[in-house]
């Protein structure tokens, strides 16, 4: 405030140094701003977890796969992969992937948006019956696994193909064209992902104002003319993002090129086989970025040119509901012909794959057998479960990061704002392998450099907590950071202690001994239930209680990781022990699953300590905070940088967070969408009656986005189990998916078997939408409809 | 005072090239306790901003605000102990009526009966009995408003803040609602803070009215001195019709203004600012203009009327006066026509001036 009171005198005394005064304006103006945030925990706290989720997940992964292209695995920089473009022995290959996968591209998008706008118009114009019916079955694609019409194809159209085969009777040898190849990838794309561009253009026609072209009308215009003049530039922003993000979509789609690409190679699937077949990851990094290159010009093209040249966004007005129909017949009944007849292919398409899951072997014993599903129960129950457990409990991860950072880009402003709201989307916009190929690289080993940052991040906003003078914050936060990397440093092994991050330290910290992970954890309980038992004389008043309770359940957390082992051991023993086919494998998945819950990565629990304790540690007495803050401090570092933090490959954690950032950006969008409509005076209004963020968020802002947020947690659902891309490359053999093992029975043969998986995935996204509806409807009377103007 | 404003400067970042842009610039005033205080100004001139200052849902660039002494840099907005009126009324949607009235009750966790028993005393004084159990979306505009208005005066706030409450309410409303703020402010006293664009409902509401222009204090003043003393053209030409006559002073004697316009010669109102030989406007409401009869010499304008308009109660001239056109608004009486001479006499009692811009 000083700063830029003085400023304004200086400014009016040395006209010349303008550039530096608007930088140093800024700067004061944000440190201001900075401060403000600071002042109110729930939103500091809200941008803090916000960037450090992002940063870990998102960025850091994608910059590793960026600099990786440029380095062999021994660290020694190196053009090669690029080089190949122009090398006499590949040149020719490689150009030739590039050419098909722009190709695809192209021919996807065009055929996409353009079977999408035929039936967005059939839908809002043309009046077509059973108009509900027609968007059940057009979204149906959305929520089968990526690679659902592939397998249709090839059951259909394919070698021995119930079409080819058995109606055309068609005999393939060499030479003859089949349903592999280009032209079957981009058959399968478009109908797996026409839906997107129905969407988008649907919702855009039913916002084109009727009195627009009613207005042309009048004038005397001719309706081809007025469609021409009229609608289609109307809707030229939107085709145009539909067509982008088609390109996008169908350059990072993998499942449909490996099912259906024969001796066709695309990027996506060049990549996949660098990595799972020649296990080059400097390879799949290089061929990456050639893949993130169109990938990332056509998401910003999207994102800052496409959407500023919207027209109808603007206005955003829903119409009175009077849409104008089509009312030439012809038009009308070519468009609803067109329609159906697309329509009943994907019937075909799915029809075919449930009878294909109950065919004993498909086009040479087409006898009813019910055995691929028994099979699938018997050797992929345990994937069937891991998955759905882990794509649930990533539903809720996306979604809670979805509103928090919707709410920030909509509500408050903040310096980086932006940044955040680009990022966010990113992380879902990049193909899915790119992001495989960065989560390897990045948590094969602890991400210090990431630790360290969220670490120093989330740390200030402890010892702010703790005293508001700054000099005193920081010597606390060096105390504390140093007693927390020696406790750390017990944990450490030999090798960790030469090799690891605070290597250097060894001169002054070999004295300390190297401690069991029990013992270790021990320690930490016993620091945390002393710290607990000290709240009780050191915090007063109704605090004592919750401070009480909150520090005794972190230990009890932190301890929980040792105990659960008593009991889910047990378990799994007790499980292999039982009779039948299934039992067994449920009930160690199950187990396994408590174990999952327990244990996080001790880096994370470190993090959500230190959010913890921040809250925490306000309430203790002034001259106590001081040393409760150390010590707690000690303990969150010690957590933060136990063993190797973060270094998360092979674990399950992985997968959740690989989840979560595929169906971040819908969760936000869905967010910012229904946030945008509630006007911010029903939230100021109760903030000024008292109510503190966080009360205001709960009680006033999330029951009006509920409905929105629940059509995002379907989305994500359905998403986490549909996706193959992004998880092929974390997927063990301890947390199978489901996506990545119909893969490999595709590639040994097994099309019933795959047939059959795919309809249970697509049962088990159904049954789970038709649940969370149920839920929702009981819990939240969503549905019932509410105003979101404020009066 | 009760709440001082001390020097309050706001800047927001400007688009583009405009730089920084001041809301609020440099503004200083104190407010009484119990005092209802209205901030009248065109759109953009910093009223809102100041009120959401006031609020703490914006932060000042410089400046500070007191509250009984206290300042109030450092208070979260929902510790200020401030309740708001907004414009959209901002009722909670998915909440009822009783519920959104005992929102700030329940934050403050009062024992149940209590929240009924205070909810049901605000429902009978501001006309809500029985809609307890109604939703927000079945209720007419000015119900709603009348909830926003209860939901606020429930938890009996230090100070109540109203932002242009009544302006998305029809004429009729808008009246009949101006009386009721007033009357339940007055039974309460409540130290109230009004932000409005609308002249008449300032006059009609406030104890003192501060007018904004362009992020700065225009006039303060009781409704009487605003509207009968403007000080300058901004605040005579925003509250109400004037008349500014271009006028050289000649001398200034026991409050009178002598003055020449064109060949006219004529005596106003002085004021402390006033002196002589000063080139001033004279300030005249088109209602106090009169035509005069031929018999009357004194303080005489004399002119063509170029249009009349029948309004009704009263008829509209267009008078021109040398190359000033004036407005005259007389009683019925005997109608005149555009071409006619006619002669106008300026009461100098309710004609003052005011600085030449």
């Amino acid at each position: 405030m000083h700063a830029a009171h003085t400023h304004h005198f200086m400014s009016a005394s040395l006209p010349i140094s303008t550039s530096a005064r608007a930088t140093s304006a800024s700067l004061a103006r944000r440190m201001r701003e900075f401060r403000l945030i600071a002042r109110d925990p729930v939103l500091l706290v809200g941008v803090l977890v916000a960037s450090a989720f992002i940063l870990t997940f998102i960025v850091w992964p994608l910059w590793r796969v960026i600099v990786q292209g440029f380095f062999t695995p021994a660290g020694e920089f190196s053009l090669q992969y690029f080089a190949r473009y122009f090398e006499p022995s590949y040149a020719r290959a490689y150009w030739d992937i590039l050419g098909w996968t722009l190709e695809m591209g192209i021919l996807t998008a065009l055929g996409s948006t353009a079977l999408g706008f035929l039936f967005a118009y059939t839908v809002v114009r043309c009046d077509i019956p059973f108009k509900g019916l027609v968007h059940a079955l057009t979204l149906l694609p959305t929520i089968s696994p990526p690679f659902a019409i592939a397998l249709a194809a090839i059951l259909l159209f394919g070698r021995s193909g119930f079409v080819t085969r058995d109606l055309l009777g068609m005999r393939f040898g060499p030479g003859i064209n089949d349903i592999y190849g280009l032209d079957g990838i981009i058959f399968c794309q478009i109908i797996t992902y026409f839906a997107i561009t129905y969407l988008i253009l649907r919702g855009l026609l039913e916002r084109i104002d009727p009195s627009m072209e009613e207005a042309a009308l009048s004038l005397g215009a001719s309706k081809w003319h007025i469609f021409r003049t009229v609608t289609l530039p109307l809707m030229t922003p939107g085709i145009a993002a539909a067509f982008l993000l088609m390109f996008v979509e169908s350059l990072a789609d993998l499942g449909n090129p490996i099912l259906i690409g024969g001796n066709i190679t695309v990027l996506s699937t060049q990549i996949w086989i660098a990595v799972n077949g020649e296990h080059d990851l400097q390879k799949g990094a290089a061929l990456s970025l050639v893949l993130l290159i169109p990938t990332l010009t056509v998401f910003v093209l999207q994102r800052y040119w496409v959407s500023r040249r919207s027209y109808i966004a603007v206005t955003g007005k829903p119409t009175s509901g009077a849409a104008t129909f089509v009312k030439e017949p012809f038009v009308r009944w070519t468009f609803i012909t067109l329609t159906t007849l697309t329509l009943l292919l994907i019937i075909a398409l799915y029809a075919t794959i449930f009878i294909g899951s109950i065919t004993k072997l498909w086009g040479i014993n087409n006898s009813l057998d019910l055995s691929h599903y028994e099979a699938v129960f018997k050797r992929g129950l345990e994937a069937i479960l891991d998955t759905t457990f882990l794509a649930a409990l990533a539903t809720p991860l996306a979604g809670i990061a979805g509103v928090v950072i919707a709410f920030l880009v909509v509500r408050k402003t903040f310096s980086g704002k932006e940044a955040v709201d680009f990022m966010s989307n990113l992380g879902g916009a990049v193909p899915g392998t790119i992001l495989g190929i960065g989560y390897i690289l990045a948590f094969i080993r602890a991400p210090m450099f990431v630790v360290a940052i969220v670490y120093v991040a989330l740390a200030y906003f402890f010892v702010s907590a703790v005293t508001p003078k700054t000099n005193l914050r920081w010597l606390i936060f060096g105390i504390g950071s140093l007693i927390g990397i020696a406790l750390a440093w017990l944990s450490y092994d030999e090798k960790l202690r030469t090799t690891g991050a605070f290597n250097s330290l060894s001169g002054g910290l070999t004295w300390l001994p190297t401690l069991e992970p029990t013992q270790w954890l021990y320690l930490g309980v016993g620091i945390l239930l002393t710290l607990a038992l000290a709240s009780l004389v050191f915090v007063e008043g109704k605090a004592k209680q919750r401070v009480f309770l909150l520090l005794v359940f972190m230990a009890l957390y932190l301890l929980s990781r040792e105990l659960v082992l008593w009991v889910t051991e047990p378990i799994a023993v007790w499980g292999r022990k039982q009779g039948g086919d299934y039992l067994p494998a449920v009930i160690t998945t199950i187990a396994s699953w408590i174990a999952l819950v327990f244990q996080p990565p001790l880096a994370i629990l470190g993090f959500t300590y230190l959010v913890l304790g921040g809250f925490i540690v306000g309430m203790w007495r002034a001259r106590a905070r001081l040393g409760a803050g150390v010590i707690l401090l000690a303990v969150c570092c010690a957590l933060t940088f136990y063993g190797e933090p973060l270094a998360l490959v092979g674990s399950a954690y992985i997968v959740l967070a690989a989840y979560a950032v595929r169906s971040l950006p819908a969760t936000v969008r869905a967010s910012v969408a229904s946030l945008q409509q509630i006007d911010p005076a029903i939230e100021e209004a109760s903030t000024s009656l008292g109510g503190d963020a966080q009360h205001t968020f709960r009680r006033v802002t999330l029951p009006l986005i509920l409905p929105a947020f629940i059509a995002g947690l379907i989305f994500s659902f359905a998403r986490h189990m549909t996706s193959l891309s992004a998880i092929i490359f974390l997927t063990t053999p301890k947390w199978p998916i489901l996506t990545a093992l119909i893969l490999s029975e595709v590639e040994q043969g097994g099309l019933s078997l795959a047939a059959a998986y795919s309809i249970v995935l697509i049962v088990i996204v159904l049954a789970a939408i038709g649940l969370l509806y149920l839920w929702a409807g009981r819990a939240f009377r969503v549905g019932s409809e509410i105003t979101m103007g404020g009066g | 005072m009760y709440l001082t404003l001390d020097h309050i400067t706001k800047k927001f970042p400007g688009r583009g090239q405009e730089g920084i842009v001041a809301a609020v610039d440099d503004l200083s005033l104190e407010i009484g306790k119990g005092e209802f205080f209205t901030f009248l100004g065109p759109s953009g001139c910093g009223k809102t901003t100041t009120l959401r200052l006031i609020a703490g849902f914006e932060f000042p660039t410089s400046g500070h605000i007191l509250l009984d002494g206290a300042q109030l840099e450092q208070v979260p907005p929902n510790k200020r102990d401030m309740a708001m009126v907004f414009q959209s009324y901002a009722i909670f949607p998915h909440l009822s009526v009783f519920e959104n009235i005992a929102y700030g009750l329940r934050i403050k966790k009062l024992p149940s009966d209590e929240i009924r028993r205070r909810v049901g005393q605000i429902m009978a004084q501001t006309k809500l009995d029985g809609l307890e159990n109604r939703m927000p979306n079945q209720m007419s505009g000015g119900q709603q408003q009348r909830v926003s208005l209860a939901r606020a005066l429930v938890i009996e706030p230090k100070v109540l803040l109203f932002d242009e409450p009544l302006s998305n309410l029809d004429a009729k409303l808008r009246e009949e609602m101006r009386f009721e703020i007033r009357d339940l402010q007055h039974r309460l006293n409540i130290t109230s803070i009004y932000v409005t664009h609308d002249q008449e409902e300032a006059l009609a509401l406030s104890d003192r009215i501060a007018i904004m222009n362009k992020g700065k204090l225009a006039q303060l003043g009781t409704p009487e001195e605003i509207y009968e003393r403007p000080r300058s053209k901004f605040v005579a030409d925003f509250i109400g019709l004037a008349n500014f006559l271009p006028a050289q002073v000649q001398t200034i004697q026991d409050g009178r203004a002598f003055v020449r316009v064109g060949a006219h010669s004529l005596q106003v109102t002085a004021l402390p600012n006033n002196t002589a030989g000063q080139a001033a406007l004279i300030f005249v409401r088109p209602g106090d203009l009169e035509i005069a009869a031929e018999t009357e010499r004194e303080n005489i304008l004399e002119g063509k009327i170029i249009k009349a308009t029948y309004l009704g109660e009263k008829i509209d001239y267009r008078v021109r006066v040398d190359e000033t056109e004036l407005r005259v608004q007389a009683a019925k009486g005997a109608r005149r026509a555009a071409g006619e001479a006619v002669r106008l006499y300026l009461p100098p009692e309710r004609a003052h001036l005011i600085d030449a811009e």
